[in-house]
């Protein structure tokens, strides 16, 4: 394998431009070399049959430019604006007044972007970005590893606390031309012992062309440390992203991730969880409503490396039209690591026949004393339940949208945030699938 | 004045699948009254309930049902529904993740639009429900959870006669609605559906025992066998019933 002409190109020219520390130019070169081993992924490489990232990533997507407009971004984001904010508009990490918003933030708490931190401080980010992780069936965070140049940096201190979520807003519009582009970003969450934060990723995307986001996150967490980590998932029709998630739980310290996927031709998200510590925790739950030709994949990874994690993992579907949906979870119970008690669920609502789902919850267990419980349900709507509530006058269209939302809503509320969760309910409403438009 | 004709159902066929169920039922009802149709298991009691209130799945294959002078046969489930037209079901369909409350208020609405009545915000329905609870002796607390969800078989019960009540249907058909029931539940769910009985409703009760008829008594017994009824007549109809079995009836109709 060797990198496509193009990425090769782009990081030649990044690497001959920046002014950057050695340590930072050999991480670099590292991770492109892990890239550059695999290669983009095909039809035929494990873990990506499913999803073809081939025919809707192309390697000469032109670095994103200045996108023809800017601004207006409170309104078009589910988050609400009392949230502290920081805004990437086509890779760009805004300042603060022009769409970022972060004053007033706690002490202990700093929310940075990524290209400040690397230009005043790099050495601050040394032992984050130079500590190797496993690209092994992750050559899109390998290559953002490799390319980005922007991101967001978010540093809680020992037992701080975020007064109320930070918003982060990836924002994705056409360039003045009108070509694809890419963006290359990097977010790290790195939560001292006790610390406390809740975060909100979200991807908005207005374009016509295609716009790939790929996106690296690192999470670290320290003892007794607590993020909720939220993923609002809402590219344009020509959006794609590709969103690697890697977190690194001590001793009891709890992850919870809540992924929505509501748009986008393609979104594949690898998240890996290593709970390191005793008694840590990790809740990840995903609901995705996919529709059109669209395609999302969730690709998770929960390592039980010590003992006493706890994992409860559900993700649900609703699938209509030609859509697709993939999920892929592993929970990996390490020796050693004893009273590991574990749940993996994947339940999909297929609403057409030319949809598709490819389920497969799996364990991998080499301890003895542990609890696991997984299973996957693909199922249609229930003929009776549809009946039923039309006998009493409910008309079929409003029906059918009652059973999505009742399907769905169990995810939503699971969301603390009220006013997300709001915003969420909303968006599911109106993000119901187009069978159920049809028939009204 | 002459009562007004709720119902009327002429010869009417039916099957499911390839399989003919009704052969030739004739039944009319009117405003204020209430019938009940007996019969053994396999008759055709339930296929009769789901044809008038639109299941899919069962085909009618001749015949002809009017309700209130318009082609029952030929509307949706909800258009009946809207008209007045209301089926307890023999077994209530849980519904996760739907409330009670919201259900409710969705199948008021669509009811009261159709009809050209003003909708209800969600607080004055609350109030309106809540009254409608109490007269079917249902904890409030039982609106906030999902439709049928983890309710006993008498919960189940006594939610259908509160959709009824919320609903106000004109023809109201209950599917074996004393099966699966204690004596106690009984007497709650019959309670509720007698407060239901006025001049201008019209009450069909599908039931295989003729203990419920103890508590809702009623205008008329019908028996269902073989897809028709072959016997009418006043509630000591039923009784005769209960006393002897169906046994004498086949016979009658092998004499016949």
């Amino acid at each position: 394998m060797s990198a496509p002409a193009a990425l090769e190109t782009e990081f030649r020219s990044l690497r001959a431009a920046a002014g950057e520390p050695a340590w930072l130019s050999e991480a670099r070169e590292s991770s492109f070399a892990a890239f550059a081993a695999q290669g983009l992924p095909t039809s035929k490489t494990e873990g990506w049959r499913h999803t073809p990232a081939e025919r809707l990533i192309k390697p000469d997507f032109r670095p994103a430019g200045k996108p023809a407009a800017r601004g207006g971004f409170g309104g078009r984001a589910l988050c609400p604006i009392t949230f502290h904010r920081v805004v990437v508009h086509n890779g760009r990490v805004l300042p603060g007044g022009e769409g970022s918003n972060l004053s007033g933030l706690p002490a202990g708490v700093r929310v940075q972007g990524l290209a400040e931190v690397l230009r005043d401080e790099p050495e601050a980010l040394k032992h984050s970005l130079t500590r190797g992780f496993d690209k092994s069936g992750l050559p899109f965070a390998a290559l953002a590893a490799a390319l980005a140049r922007d991101g967001v940096v978010v540093r809680v201190a020992r037992h701080a606390r975020l007064d109320k979520p930070l918003s982060v807003l990836l924002v994705s519009d056409d360039a003045g031309d009108g070509l694809p582009q890419a963006a290359h970003l990097r977010v790290l969450l790195l939560l001292d012992e006790g610390a406390a934060a809740e975060v909100v990723v979200e991807s908005v995307g207005g374009g016509r062309a295609p716009f790939w986001t790929n996106l690296l996150t690192q999470v670290s967490l320290g003892e007794g440390a607590a993020l909720k980590h939220y993923r609002l998932q809402r590219e344009s029709a020509a959006g794609r992203q590709t969103a690697a998630t890697l977190v690194e739980a001590g001793r009891c310290a709890r992850y919870e991730s809540h992924a929505f996927d509501f748009g986008g031709a393609l979104t594949r998200t690898d998240l890996r969880v290593r709970l390191a510590g005793d008694g840590a925790d990790c809740a990840l739950s995903g609901l995705a409503l996919v529709r059109g030709d669209e395609i999302v994949d969730h690709h998770t990874v929960v390592e039980h490396a010590a003992v006493g994690g706890t994992t409860r993992q559900l993700y649900k579907a609703v699938l209509d039209e030609k859509s697709r949906f993939v999920f892929d979870g592993l929970v990996d119970v390490r020796p050693g690591a004893q009273k590991t008690d574990a749940s993996v669920y994947n339940k999909n609502l297929l609403l057409s026949e030319d949809a598709s789902v490819h389920t497969n919850p799996e364990f991998k267990i080499l301890a003895d004393d542990v609890s696991c419980k997984h299973g996957g349900a693909i199922g249609q709507m229930s003929p009776e339940s549809l009946f039923y509530l039309r006998s009493r006058g409910v008309g079929e269209a409003e029906a059918r949208r009652m059973l999505v939302y009742a399907f769905g809503s169990e995810m939503i509320e699971r969301v603390g945030l009220e006013p997300l969760r709001e915003a969420l309910t909303a968006a599911l409403h109106a993000r119901m699938p187009e069978a159920a438009e049809e028939a009204a | 004045m002459a009562k007004n004709t709720v119902l009327k159902i002429d010869d009417l066929h039916a099957k499911v699948g390839d399989k003919p169920i009704l052969k030739g039922l004739s039944l009319e009802v009117k405003a204020g009254e209430v019938h009940a149709i007996m019969g053994p298991n396999g008759s055709g009691k339930s296929t009769m309930s789901y044809v008038l209130a639109g299941r899919d799945g069962y085909e009618v294959t001749g015949g002809s049902v009017s309700y209130l002078g318009k082609d029952l046969l030929a509307m949706a489930p909800e258009e009946r529904a809207r008209e007045g037209v209301f089926l307890a079901f023999q077994y209530p369909v849980e519904i996760p993740g739907v409330s009670n409350k919201y259900f409710l208020k969705a199948a008021y609405n669509a009811c009261a639009k159709h009809r050209g009545e003003p909708e209800l915000d969600a607080g004055p329905f609350l109030k309106f429900v809540k009254e409608k609870a109490k007269m079917v002796e249902m904890d409030p607390a039982f609106l906030n959870r999902s439709v049928n969800e983890g309710f006993s078989g008498g919960e189940k019960k006594r939610n259908e006669i509160l959709q009824m009540a919320v609903l106000e249907p004109k023809l109201a058909l209950l599917d074996e609605t004393d099966s699966g029931l204690d004596i106690d539940a009984l007497k709650i769910v019959s309670n509720g559906i007698n407060k239901l009985r006025c001049p201008e409703r019209a009450v069909v009760l599908v039931t295989h025992y003729q203990r419920l008829l103890d508590y809702i008594v009623p205008d008329f017994v019908h028996v269902l066998s073989g897809g028709r009824i072959v016997k009418s007549g006043g509630k000591e109809l039923a009784l005769q019933l209960e006393k002897e079995g169906y046994g004498w009836i086949d016979a009658e109709k092998a004499a016949a």
